[in-house]
Protein backbone atom coordinates (compact mmCIF):
# COMPACT_ATOMS: atom_id res chain seq x y z
CA UNK A 1 0.00 0.00 0.00
CA UNK A 2 1.74 3.20 -0.93
CA UNK A 3 1.78 6.10 1.50
CA UNK A 4 -0.44 8.01 0.02
CA UNK A 5 -3.33 5.95 0.51
CA UNK A 6 -1.93 5.19 3.83
CA UNK A 7 -2.55 8.55 4.70
CA UNK A 8 -6.21 9.26 3.15
CA UNK A 9 -8.39 10.71 5.83
CA UNK A 10 -11.47 11.52 4.22
CA UNK A 11 -12.75 14.19 6.61
CA UNK A 12 -9.72 15.90 5.88
CA UNK A 13 -8.90 15.30 1.92
CA UNK A 14 -12.45 14.58 0.42
CA UNK A 15 -12.79 19.16 1.14
CA UNK A 16 -9.21 19.34 -0.64
CA UNK A 17 -8.29 18.38 -4.14
CA UNK A 18 -9.25 14.21 -3.94
CA UNK A 19 -13.02 14.98 -4.27
CA UNK A 20 -14.43 18.50 -5.86
CA UNK A 21 -17.76 19.29 -5.00
CA UNK A 22 -20.20 19.99 -7.48
CA UNK A 23 -23.35 22.35 -7.09
CA UNK A 24 -25.55 20.12 -9.12
CA UNK A 25 -26.82 16.36 -8.81
CA UNK A 26 -24.63 14.72 -11.73
CA UNK A 27 -27.63 11.43 -11.39
CA UNK A 28 -30.92 10.98 -13.26
CA UNK A 29 -33.90 13.38 -12.28
CA UNK A 30 -35.10 10.71 -9.88
CA UNK A 31 -34.26 9.49 -6.69
CA UNK A 32 -31.27 6.70 -6.88
CA UNK A 33 -33.57 4.24 -5.08
CA UNK A 34 -36.07 4.99 -7.38
CA UNK A 35 -33.93 4.24 -10.69
CA UNK A 36 -32.70 0.80 -8.78
CA UNK A 37 -35.84 -0.74 -7.93
CA UNK A 38 -37.64 0.11 -11.52
CA UNK A 39 -34.31 -1.13 -12.80
CA UNK A 40 -34.76 -4.58 -10.84
CA UNK A 41 -38.38 -4.55 -11.46
CA UNK A 42 -37.69 -4.35 -15.45
CA UNK A 43 -35.44 -7.52 -15.08
CA UNK A 44 -38.22 -9.20 -12.89
CA UNK A 45 -40.44 -8.68 -15.93
CA UNK A 46 -38.78 -10.74 -17.88
CA UNK A 47 -37.87 -13.52 -15.48
CA UNK A 48 -41.30 -13.84 -15.44
CA UNK A 49 -42.07 -12.86 -18.66
CA UNK A 50 -39.34 -16.26 -19.49
CA UNK A 51 -41.10 -18.34 -16.88
CA UNK A 52 -44.36 -17.39 -18.85
CA UNK A 53 -43.28 -17.90 -22.32
CA UNK A 54 -41.78 -21.53 -21.73
CA UNK A 55 -44.85 -22.52 -20.32
CA UNK A 56 -47.05 -21.50 -23.71
CA UNK A 57 -44.33 -23.32 -25.40
CA UNK A 58 -45.08 -26.59 -23.89
CA UNK A 59 -48.53 -26.16 -23.37
CA UNK A 60 -49.09 -25.11 -27.27
CA UNK A 61 -46.49 -28.12 -28.15
CA UNK A 62 -47.96 -30.65 -26.07
CA UNK A 63 -50.97 -33.29 -27.77
CA UNK A 64 -53.69 -32.68 -24.53
CA UNK A 65 -53.50 -30.39 -21.62
CA UNK A 66 -55.79 -31.14 -18.59
CA UNK A 67 -57.93 -28.74 -17.45
CA UNK A 68 -56.63 -26.40 -14.64
CA UNK A 69 -60.16 -26.38 -12.96
CA UNK A 70 -60.40 -29.76 -12.64
CA UNK A 71 -56.98 -30.16 -11.04
CA UNK A 72 -56.75 -27.03 -9.05
CA UNK A 73 -58.53 -25.27 -6.52
CA UNK A 74 -60.09 -22.23 -7.73
CA UNK A 75 -62.25 -20.92 -5.30
CA UNK A 76 -59.78 -21.55 -2.71
CA UNK A 77 -56.95 -19.36 -5.21
CA UNK A 78 -59.42 -16.89 -6.41
CA UNK A 79 -60.15 -16.07 -2.51
CA UNK A 80 -56.27 -15.36 -2.32
CA UNK A 81 -56.36 -13.81 -5.29
CA UNK A 82 -58.37 -11.25 -3.41
CA UNK A 83 -56.18 -11.71 -0.40
CA UNK A 84 -53.18 -10.17 -2.60
CA UNK A 85 -54.62 -7.18 -4.15
CA UNK A 86 -56.49 -6.29 -0.91
CA UNK A 87 -52.74 -6.02 0.78
CA UNK A 88 -51.82 -4.33 -2.51
CA UNK A 89 -54.39 -1.53 -1.59
CA UNK A 90 -53.34 -1.80 2.28
CA UNK A 91 -50.15 -1.03 1.04
CA UNK A 92 -50.89 2.13 -0.84
CA UNK A 93 -52.67 3.61 2.57
CA UNK A 94 -49.51 3.05 4.34
CA UNK A 95 -47.48 4.93 1.86
CA UNK A 96 -50.15 7.85 1.98
CA UNK A 97 -49.84 7.50 5.52
CA UNK A 98 -45.91 7.45 5.54
CA UNK A 99 -46.44 11.00 3.09
CA UNK A 100 -48.07 12.94 5.31
CA UNK A 101 -45.56 11.68 8.44
CA UNK A 102 -48.27 9.85 10.60
CA UNK A 103 -46.03 7.09 11.53
CA UNK A 104 -48.54 5.65 13.68
CA UNK A 105 -50.75 5.07 10.46
CA UNK A 106 -47.69 3.18 8.51
CA UNK A 107 -47.55 0.94 11.49
CA UNK A 108 -50.97 0.02 11.11
CA UNK A 109 -51.16 -0.27 7.14
CA UNK A 110 -48.19 -1.86 6.61
CA UNK A 111 -48.97 -4.01 9.49
CA UNK A 112 -52.20 -5.07 7.85
CA UNK A 113 -50.26 -5.57 4.13
CA UNK A 114 -47.39 -8.08 5.97
CA UNK A 115 -50.50 -9.78 7.53
CA UNK A 116 -52.35 -10.11 4.14
CA UNK A 117 -48.65 -11.23 2.61
CA UNK A 118 -48.72 -14.05 5.37
CA UNK A 119 -52.08 -15.07 5.11
CA UNK A 120 -51.30 -15.26 1.12
CA UNK A 121 -48.92 -17.57 1.70
CA UNK A 122 -49.94 -20.38 4.54
CA UNK A 123 -53.04 -20.58 1.87
CA UNK A 124 -50.21 -21.41 -0.99
CA UNK A 125 -48.59 -23.82 1.38
CA UNK A 126 -52.01 -25.59 2.71
CA UNK A 127 -52.85 -25.66 -1.44
CA UNK A 128 -49.15 -27.09 -1.71
CA UNK A 129 -49.63 -29.55 0.94
CA UNK A 130 -53.17 -30.70 -0.38
CA UNK A 131 -51.91 -31.49 -3.43
CA UNK A 132 -48.93 -33.12 -2.72
CA UNK A 133 -50.81 -35.36 -0.15
CA UNK A 134 -52.97 -36.42 -3.37
CA UNK A 135 -49.79 -37.23 -5.46
CA UNK A 136 -49.58 -33.94 -7.01
CA UNK A 137 -45.54 -33.74 -7.23
CA UNK A 138 -43.71 -31.78 -9.45
CA UNK A 139 -42.15 -34.74 -11.27
CA UNK A 140 -45.37 -36.53 -12.11
CA UNK A 141 -46.60 -34.70 -15.46
CA UNK A 142 -45.53 -30.99 -17.59
CA UNK A 143 -49.03 -29.69 -15.67
CA UNK A 144 -47.73 -30.23 -12.44
CA UNK A 145 -43.64 -28.93 -13.11
CA UNK A 146 -44.70 -25.66 -14.69
CA UNK A 147 -47.30 -25.18 -12.07
CA UNK A 148 -44.88 -26.01 -9.64
CA UNK A 149 -42.30 -23.76 -11.19
CA UNK A 150 -44.34 -20.88 -11.67
CA UNK A 151 -46.12 -20.60 -8.74
CA UNK A 152 -43.36 -21.59 -6.23
CA UNK A 153 -41.39 -18.91 -7.93
CA UNK A 154 -43.87 -15.97 -7.37
CA UNK A 155 -44.61 -17.56 -3.79
CA UNK A 156 -40.73 -16.96 -3.00
CA UNK A 157 -41.31 -13.91 -3.84
CA UNK A 158 -43.73 -13.03 -1.49
CA UNK A 159 -41.77 -14.18 1.20
CA UNK A 160 -39.24 -11.82 0.34
CA UNK A 161 -41.64 -9.12 -0.01
CA UNK A 162 -42.89 -9.72 3.59
CA UNK A 163 -39.50 -9.82 5.25
CA UNK A 164 -38.93 -6.63 3.49
CA UNK A 165 -42.03 -5.06 4.86
CA UNK A 166 -41.05 -6.25 8.35
CA UNK A 167 -37.99 -4.64 7.99
CA UNK A 168 -39.67 -1.56 6.99
CA UNK A 169 -42.17 -1.47 9.54
CA UNK A 170 -39.90 -2.33 12.26
CA UNK A 171 -37.81 0.76 10.47
CA UNK A 172 -41.30 3.01 10.97
CA UNK A 173 -41.62 2.26 14.61
CA UNK A 174 -37.91 3.35 15.25
CA UNK A 175 -39.18 6.45 13.90
CA UNK A 176 -36.56 5.94 10.64
CA UNK A 177 -39.72 7.61 8.20
CA UNK A 178 -40.93 11.57 8.13
CA UNK A 179 -43.28 13.33 5.54
CA UNK A 180 -39.95 14.20 3.48
CA UNK A 181 -37.63 11.04 4.19
CA UNK A 182 -40.32 7.99 3.35
CA UNK A 183 -38.38 6.59 0.18
CA UNK A 184 -37.82 3.34 1.98
CA UNK A 185 -41.93 2.64 2.43
CA UNK A 186 -42.45 3.35 -1.54
CA UNK A 187 -39.42 0.92 -2.92
CA UNK A 188 -40.98 -1.80 -0.92
CA UNK A 189 -44.29 -0.96 -1.85
CA UNK A 190 -43.16 -0.93 -5.56
CA UNK A 191 -41.92 -3.96 -5.55
CA UNK A 192 -45.21 -5.53 -3.30
CA UNK A 193 -47.21 -4.01 -6.19
CA UNK A 194 -45.10 -5.61 -8.97
CA UNK A 195 -45.22 -9.09 -6.77
CA UNK A 196 -49.07 -8.60 -6.96
CA UNK A 197 -49.18 -7.38 -10.49
CA UNK A 198 -47.29 -10.64 -11.61
CA UNK A 199 -50.20 -12.83 -9.68
CA UNK A 200 -52.65 -11.22 -11.42
CA UNK A 201 -51.33 -12.41 -15.07
CA UNK A 202 -50.33 -16.03 -13.17
CA UNK A 203 -53.29 -16.62 -11.71
CA UNK A 204 -55.08 -15.99 -15.51
CA UNK A 205 -53.03 -18.01 -17.27
CA UNK A 206 -51.88 -21.05 -14.38
CA UNK A 207 -55.74 -21.28 -12.89
CA UNK A 208 -58.75 -20.07 -15.42
CA UNK A 209 -56.97 -20.46 -19.14
CA UNK B 1 -41.04 13.75 -3.10
CA UNK B 2 -42.62 16.88 -0.85
CA UNK B 3 -46.00 17.03 0.59
CA UNK B 4 -46.80 19.49 -2.46
CA UNK B 5 -45.73 17.14 -4.79
CA UNK B 6 -48.15 14.27 -3.23
CA UNK B 7 -50.79 16.28 -3.00
CA UNK B 8 -51.05 17.06 -6.86
CA UNK B 9 -50.77 12.89 -7.68
CA UNK B 10 -53.16 11.73 -5.19
CA UNK B 11 -55.46 9.34 -6.54
CA UNK B 12 -57.99 7.35 -5.08
CA UNK B 13 -56.74 3.99 -3.92
CA UNK B 14 -60.24 2.69 -2.88
CA UNK B 15 -61.72 3.06 -6.15
CA UNK B 16 -58.89 1.24 -8.01
CA UNK B 17 -59.56 -1.31 -5.72
CA UNK B 18 -62.91 -1.68 -5.83
CA UNK B 19 -62.40 -1.81 -9.56
CA UNK B 20 -59.66 -4.22 -9.46
CA UNK B 21 -62.02 -6.66 -6.76
CA UNK B 22 -65.01 -6.73 -9.56
CA UNK B 23 -62.78 -7.46 -12.46
CA UNK B 24 -61.34 -10.38 -10.54
CA UNK B 25 -65.09 -11.68 -9.70
CA UNK B 26 -66.04 -10.65 -13.70
CA UNK B 27 -62.78 -12.58 -14.59
CA UNK B 28 -63.36 -15.76 -12.24
CA UNK B 29 -66.62 -16.12 -13.52
CA UNK B 30 -66.10 -15.83 -16.84
CA UNK B 31 -63.29 -18.53 -16.97
CA UNK B 32 -66.38 -21.00 -14.78
CA UNK B 33 -68.51 -19.98 -17.52
CA UNK B 34 -66.53 -20.14 -20.34
CA UNK B 35 -65.45 -23.58 -19.48
CA UNK B 36 -68.36 -24.99 -17.86
CA UNK B 37 -70.16 -23.27 -21.45
CA UNK B 38 -67.89 -24.64 -23.45
CA UNK B 39 -67.15 -21.44 -25.24
CA UNK B 40 -64.54 -21.46 -27.84
CA UNK B 41 -61.00 -20.31 -27.12
CA UNK B 42 -60.61 -17.05 -28.60
CA UNK B 43 -63.63 -16.14 -26.52
CA UNK B 44 -62.74 -17.59 -23.13
CA UNK B 45 -58.86 -16.88 -23.68
CA UNK B 46 -59.90 -13.33 -24.95
CA UNK B 47 -61.71 -12.18 -22.07
CA UNK B 48 -59.26 -13.49 -19.32
CA UNK B 49 -56.27 -11.90 -20.85
CA UNK B 50 -58.60 -8.36 -21.16
CA UNK B 51 -59.39 -8.88 -17.89
CA UNK B 52 -55.93 -9.77 -17.01
CA UNK B 53 -53.93 -6.45 -18.50
CA UNK B 54 -56.52 -4.22 -17.57
CA UNK B 55 -56.18 -5.51 -13.39
CA UNK B 56 -52.35 -5.52 -14.86
CA UNK B 57 -52.70 -1.72 -15.93
CA UNK B 58 -54.35 -0.38 -13.40
CA UNK B 59 -52.07 -1.68 -10.29
CA UNK B 60 -48.79 -0.40 -12.66
CA UNK B 61 -50.42 2.92 -13.38
CA UNK B 62 -52.22 4.00 -10.34
CA UNK B 63 -50.68 1.85 -7.26
CA UNK B 64 -47.03 1.58 -9.02
CA UNK B 65 -47.90 5.47 -9.57
CA UNK B 66 -46.21 4.85 -13.21
CA UNK B 67 -48.63 7.71 -14.18
CA UNK B 68 -46.97 10.55 -12.09
CA UNK B 69 -43.55 8.78 -12.83
CA UNK B 70 -41.13 11.64 -15.24
CA UNK B 71 -39.59 9.67 -18.28
CA UNK B 72 -36.70 7.85 -16.76
CA UNK B 73 -38.83 5.38 -14.82
CA UNK B 74 -40.87 5.00 -18.06
CA UNK B 75 -38.14 4.59 -20.32
CA UNK B 76 -36.97 1.33 -17.88
CA UNK B 77 -40.34 -0.59 -17.68
CA UNK B 78 -42.06 0.24 -21.28
CA UNK B 79 -39.53 -1.18 -23.28
CA UNK B 80 -39.62 -4.51 -21.60
CA UNK B 81 -43.25 -5.45 -23.57
CA UNK B 82 -41.83 -5.06 -26.58
CA UNK B 83 -38.88 -7.34 -25.46
CA UNK B 84 -41.24 -9.52 -24.11
CA UNK B 85 -43.05 -9.96 -27.69
CA UNK B 86 -39.66 -10.41 -29.31
CA UNK B 87 -39.26 -13.43 -26.94
CA UNK B 88 -42.86 -14.95 -28.00
CA UNK B 89 -42.43 -14.10 -31.76
CA UNK B 90 -39.09 -16.11 -31.63
CA UNK B 91 -40.12 -19.15 -29.87
CA UNK B 92 -43.52 -19.64 -31.26
CA UNK B 93 -42.34 -20.63 -34.83
CA UNK B 94 -40.77 -23.42 -32.75
CA UNK B 95 -44.15 -24.30 -30.62
CA UNK B 96 -44.44 -27.40 -31.51
CA UNK B 97 -43.71 -30.72 -32.49
CA UNK B 98 -46.35 -29.52 -35.47
CA UNK B 99 -44.07 -31.34 -37.97
CA UNK B 100 -43.20 -34.39 -35.85
CA UNK B 101 -39.74 -33.83 -34.75
CA UNK B 102 -39.25 -35.18 -31.58
CA UNK B 103 -40.25 -38.74 -31.06
CA UNK B 104 -43.00 -38.19 -28.43
CA UNK B 105 -45.16 -35.19 -28.34
CA UNK B 106 -44.46 -32.69 -25.65
CA UNK B 107 -46.13 -33.55 -22.22
CA UNK B 108 -45.48 -37.27 -22.80
CA UNK B 109 -44.89 -39.49 -19.80
CA UNK B 110 -43.70 -42.74 -18.63
CA UNK B 111 -45.99 -45.08 -17.09
CA UNK B 112 -43.54 -46.99 -14.25
CA UNK B 113 -46.23 -49.84 -13.78
CA UNK B 114 -46.60 -50.43 -17.76
CA UNK B 115 -43.69 -48.93 -19.13
CA UNK B 116 -45.50 -47.26 -21.85
CA UNK B 117 -45.59 -43.83 -22.99
CA UNK B 118 -48.05 -41.41 -22.03
CA UNK B 119 -49.09 -39.12 -24.94
CA UNK B 120 -51.76 -37.28 -23.58
CA UNK B 121 -51.07 -35.93 -20.07
CA UNK B 122 -55.12 -36.21 -19.37
CA UNK B 123 -55.14 -40.11 -19.38
CA UNK B 124 -52.26 -39.96 -17.06
CA UNK B 125 -52.61 -38.93 -13.70
CA UNK B 126 -55.87 -38.19 -11.80
CA UNK B 127 -56.95 -36.64 -8.95
CA UNK B 128 -57.96 -39.18 -6.16
CA UNK B 129 -61.80 -38.22 -6.17
CA UNK B 130 -61.79 -38.54 -9.57
CA UNK B 131 -61.11 -42.27 -9.69
CA UNK B 132 -63.66 -42.95 -6.71
CA UNK B 133 -66.06 -41.20 -8.67
CA UNK B 134 -65.00 -43.31 -11.46
CA UNK B 135 -65.74 -46.50 -9.33
CA UNK B 136 -68.90 -45.55 -8.44
CA UNK B 137 -69.71 -45.39 -11.54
Amino acid sequence: MSEAIATYDPAVDAAAHHHPIYDYDSGPPVERGKFAIWLFLATEVMFFSGLIGAYIVLRSGASSWPDPQERLAVDITAFNTFVLITSSWLMVKALFASKKGDRNGILFWLGLTILGGSLFVSIQVYEYIQLIHEGAVPHVDLFWSTFYIMTGFHGSHVVVGVIWLTVVWFKALAGRYTARNNLGVELAGLYWHFVDLVWVLLFTIVYLF
Amino acid sequence: MSHDDHDSKHFSAERIFVFLFVFTMLEVGWGLAGKHFHWNRVSLWGGLLFFAFLKGWLIAIYFMHLKFEGWVVKSLILPTPFLIMVIFGYVMPDVANKEGHLIHPIGSELDPVTGKVIEHMEQGWHPPHHEEAAAAH
